[in-house]
């Protein structure tokens, strides 16, 4: 493997790349092994260098720090304070990282004693209140997605080392489902957050006629008060559409807005 | 023109002769939560796979001249040097099949730009040559306005249309590969009887339609009313999804994106259809964004259709298929828009719910 | 008889084809960066030549004009030429490093390929403007497009009455072309720069061009509105000023003529990203009299 990498006659750094995962099922980072066929080239623009899910070798110099999961226990905190004092450049891998994820669903149990008691009964666990990456530690960079796009990795990894800018579509799913010609599920009787969440999967849940429900977060410009007049309109309950923004937590910000104060305390 | 009369069950016969080429036509896709049919163009293999009582067809026969993702280029890198290698296509012909007047429309305008202008889109050319196209007669739905645009019949862009005089169809030929087609089924040439028939068949469509958009002057009133808070009251709707664009017989705006491959050696160009209703359609490198509302996207989307064509090329870009107000989940219909910039509101038939503001 | 419909196209034509072929729309020149100069931290200039003898001699541009510079897999983009319309294929551009493409290009060196189509778009009418003044304002980077029909009347000196060019800049640093600056002026050619914010080595003006503008409308009084053609280059909020004192002054509208940018993916009236209102920048412009300029909705 060359060390020396260039591009019309540019140079290029191979980066030294680390993985490493917080709360989270480990999903994404497994995506990324996942596809052989362009796993040489991918390895051969980086050196990977901590990689807990794939390797046993273990270095802290590394520039470039892809971090999986949300932040759910108090010493994740300084764990992830202190791969930000290391990378140049932090990314943050899948919704979990980017929103809090599937995990953030806690958050809406007001009472987390009450929660842990009944999940854990006495036994003792530290458990904190679920926290995107962004909540403790700035981030460079964002991969959206549960789980994660592999192609979408490797661009992203094939931009940082040609200096291009990282740049996330800005429209809706939508956009991608009616290229692919898709009956609109709207038509067919099914509730989806197409409309207000960012593209990027390729429409994936859409193109197997299966709602969307927003992992990727909002969209740059993402219009949920007209959405939620839509589903309405469809005749989706407020339940429906909350468990929906909710679910991997990217519309955190609307859901609370639509929440009428106090309730859902117990579940 | 040349006109020829055949019955119904010679379409299947003309069919069989066509269907050694490849055929497109409207298929059956699904019924929707009314169970009122969807119908879309697809690859058809058998004739009665074809469902030629469709109404309008859910997104527009665009994507077989205009794709939605197209490789443009293929470049090899060398240290400092590169080739570049783009793909002419090689175009086999496809029979259209029961296309209506105006997605008919929509080609021919499509035309003006791509392959009548200034800067000609030689893949464009080489697929829209290679097209040969059955026109069918409509029955026009509640979201339809092409009477209003001019577009309910059509004059040249097809090769054969038909009619459907009940038990047999009326065809007006266009093209002398057409013309050696009818030849080979049986069909004659068409009798006073078949002449008022068809008048009043073409009578009977143009009183159905129940939707109408007032396009006097709207070159000019669109000027005048480019303040107007109107454009607020639908960009407030406007979701920014640009589906709209998608399912619309006439939007050619793309974007490219280029890519390099992992092992830095290879390099693809790829174009893929944009709308303008986008957040960063019209966003500059360093981040100015000069229509950063929905409402001035939407706005424009409207400027383009009605007016800056209109300008360029003395007809409008919009055929009035209704697609995308269909389409669109906030009810955004081009009769409704522009009658609120008129400042008159339209009553639309066909759509659950209209102004919830 | 074969119900084979026949297809348009003979077999030859099919298959790939390599960029220069003008049966491709994606068809480009092939060209080389020769020469890299930096003139300012952001900005350089390019120096491209296009690669084939005979395709150099014949590419023909007039001032104003733009071309879409590519590289591969990185980008592509409009940009205004910046050299003399006498030097055909061998092109100047210069370039500030914002965005993918221009941050790469930032960073290649001499030796590189690139691929130009063009040249694309508007001119300003410098043939029509024989034995007029000619006042040439830029601000910041629109400095870039005024050169090549700075070149064009510096080509034709005797041709044109008295020139001014106003340029200003935000800091002395930012500055572009400076080594030319003497060159011009012995062309008999009134220059005057001003800067936003001077620092220690500045002994020049500071402050806004409008200033340095208005002391010069003075001068002519009411000759002014026969005799002077502007050309005008600069941040959308220049234009809004410095088109409004010009139109105060008494240059009629036609004899004003600006620039725009927009963002373009094709260069050829295709993509629709230039369009402003529904005038596309990249046929219709980018050099717009301030009459056109003015009934395009949101232009500047």
């Amino acid at each position: 493997m060359a060390d020396t990498l260039s591009y019309l006659g540019v140079p290029l750094s191979r980066p030294r790349v680390a993985f490493f995962e917080l709360t989270s099922c480990e999903g994404c980072q497994l995506q990324i092994f996942n596809n052989e066929a362009s796993l040489l080239d991918f390895l051969s623009l980086v050196e990977i260098v901590n990689f807990r899910e794939a390797m046993t070798e273990k270095s802290d110099d590394y520039e470039i720090a892809f971090i999986e999961g949300s932040i759910s226990r108090r010493d994740e905190v300084e764990k992830l304070k202190k791969i930000r004092r290391q990378a140049k450049v932090l990314v943050a891998l899948g919704s979990c990282a980017c929103f809090g994820g599937v995990n953030r669903l806690r958050n809406r149990f007001h009472d987390l004693d009450w929660v842990k008691k009944e999940v854990y009964g006495d036994f003792p666990v530290d458990t904190a209140e679920v926290q995107p990456l962004e909540a403790q530690v700035p981030v460079d960079l964002k991969i959206y997605g549960c789980p994660i796009k592999k192609e979408e990795v490797e661009r992203v990894i094939s931009n940082l080392v040609l200096g291009k800018a990282v740049t996330p579509p800005e429209y809706p799913v939508c956009m991608e489902c009616k290229a692919h010609e898709n009956l609109c599920l709207y038509e067919l009787g099914e509730p989806c957050l197409g409309p207000i969440t960012r593209a990027g999967c390729d429409a994936w849940c859409p193109d197997n006629r299966r709602g969307c429900w927003g992992c990727r977060g909002p969209a740059e410009e993402a219009n949920v008060k007209e959405l939620e007049k839509i589903m309405r309109r469809y005749h989706f309950s407020r339940e429906i559409i909350i468990d929906r923004l909710e679910c991997f937590g990217g519309f955190a910000a609307y859901v609370d807005k639509l929440r009428a104060p106090g309730r859902h305390t117990h579940g | 023109m040349i006109f020829k009369v055949f019955k119904k069950k010679e379409l299947a016969a003309l069919y069989e002769l066509l269907a050694v080429n490849a055929v497109v036509g409207p298929v059956r896709k699904g019924t929707d939560r009314h169970n009122q049919p969807l119908n879309d163009f697809a690859r058809v293999y058998s004739f009665a796979d074809l469902a030629l009582d469709y109404s309008t067809t859910v997104h527009s026969p665009k994507r077989f001249v205009l794709p939605y993702r197209k490789d443009l280029a293929r470049f090899t890198v060398n240290e400092q040097k590169w080739r570049k290698e783009t793909d002419l296509d090689t175009e086999r012909p496809v029979v259209f099949f029961g296309m209506h007047a105006c997605d008919i429309n929509a080609l021919n305008k499509l035309d003006k730009v791509l392959a009548e202008s200034v800067y000609p889109v030689s893949s464009y050319i080489r697929k829209r040559r290679n097209m040969f196209i059955i026109g069918l007669n409509c029955r026009p739905s509640p979201q339809c306005f092409c009477r209003s645009m001019g577009t309910d019949s059509v004059l040249h862009g097809y090769d054969m249309f038909l009619t459907d005089l009940g038990d047999k169809y009326f065809a007006e030929i266009s093209s002398v590969t057409a013309f050696n087609f009818l030849q080979q089924i049986k069909c004659r040439d068409p009798g006073p009887g078949d002449e008022r028939q068809y008048e009043a068949v073409t009578a009977e469509k143009t009183a159905r339609f129940t939707t109408e958009v007032d396009t006097s002057d709207l070159t000019k009133i669109l000027d005048l009313e480019f303040y107007s808070p109107a454009w607020d009251r639908w960009g407030r709707k406007c979701l920014s999804c640009g589906t709209c664009a998608n399912v619309c017989p006439t939007c050619y705006c793309y974007g490219v994106e280029e890519s390099v491959d992992l092992n830095l050696q290879e390099a693809h160009k790829t174009r893929f259809l944009y709308s303008c209703n986008l957040h960063d359609f019209a966003k500059v490198a360093g981040g100015h964004n000069f229509r950063p509302l929905a409402s001035t996207r939407l706005k424009y989307r409207y400027y383009h259709k009605h007016r800056g064509f209109v300008e360029a090329f003395e007809e409008s870009l919009c055929v009035g298929c209704g697609r995308c107000g269909a389409a669109c989940l906030a009810g955004i219909t081009p009769p409704e828009v522009i009658a609120d910039v008129r400042g008159k509101k339209k009553c639309v038939h066909g759509r659950e719910e209209k102004h919830d503001e | 008889m074969t119900n084979r419909v026949t297809p348009y196209d003979t077999p030859g034509r099919h298959g790939r084809c390599r960029a220069g072929d003008p049966a491709s729309f994606e068809s480009s020149f092939q060209a080389e960066i020769t020469n890299i100069y930096s003139l300012t931290a952001r900005e350089k200039l390019y120096q491209i030549q296009l690669v084939d003898q005979e395709e150099r001699n014949r590419f023909m541009f007039r001032p104003g004009q733009f071309v879409m510079l590519e590289i591969p897999g990185i980008g592509e983009a409009p940009f205004s030429i910046s050299s003399s319309p006498l030097r055909h294929g061998n092109l100047e551009l210069c370039i500030r490093a914002v965005g993918n493409l221009t941050n790469f290009l930032d960073r290649v060196r001499r030796g590189c390929s690139v691929g130009i189509s063009g040249p694309f778009g508007t001119h300003f009418p410098v043939e029509n403007m024989h034995g007029q003044d000619i006042l040439l304002i830029a601000g910041g980077l629109g400095i870039v497009p005024l050169r090549s029909p700075l070149w064009e009347v510096l080509d034709n000196r005797n041709r044109y009455g008295t020139v001014d060019i106003i340029y200003g800049a935000k800091r002395p640093v930012e500055l572009l072309f400076t080594y030319q600056y003497e060159e011009w002026r012995q062309f008999d050619i009134n220059l005057q720069i001003t800067v936003d914010q001077g620092d220690k080595d500045w002994h020049g003006s500071v402050g806004l061009i409008t200033e340095i503008l208005k002391e010069r409308l003075n001068r002519d009084g009411d000759a002014l509105a026969a005799k002077t053609c502007a050309i005008v280059c600069g941040p959308p909020v220049m234009f809004h000023f410095v088109c409004d004192m010009l139109i105060k002054a008494g240059i009629p509208m036609q004899k004003i003529f600006v620039s725009l940018e927009r963002r373009m993916h094709c260069g050829r009236g295709k993509c629709c990203r230039c369009n402003i209102g529904s005038t596309y920048t990249c046929l219709d412009g980018p050099v717009f009299d301030y009459w056109s300029a003015m009934n395009l909705k949101e232009a500047i």
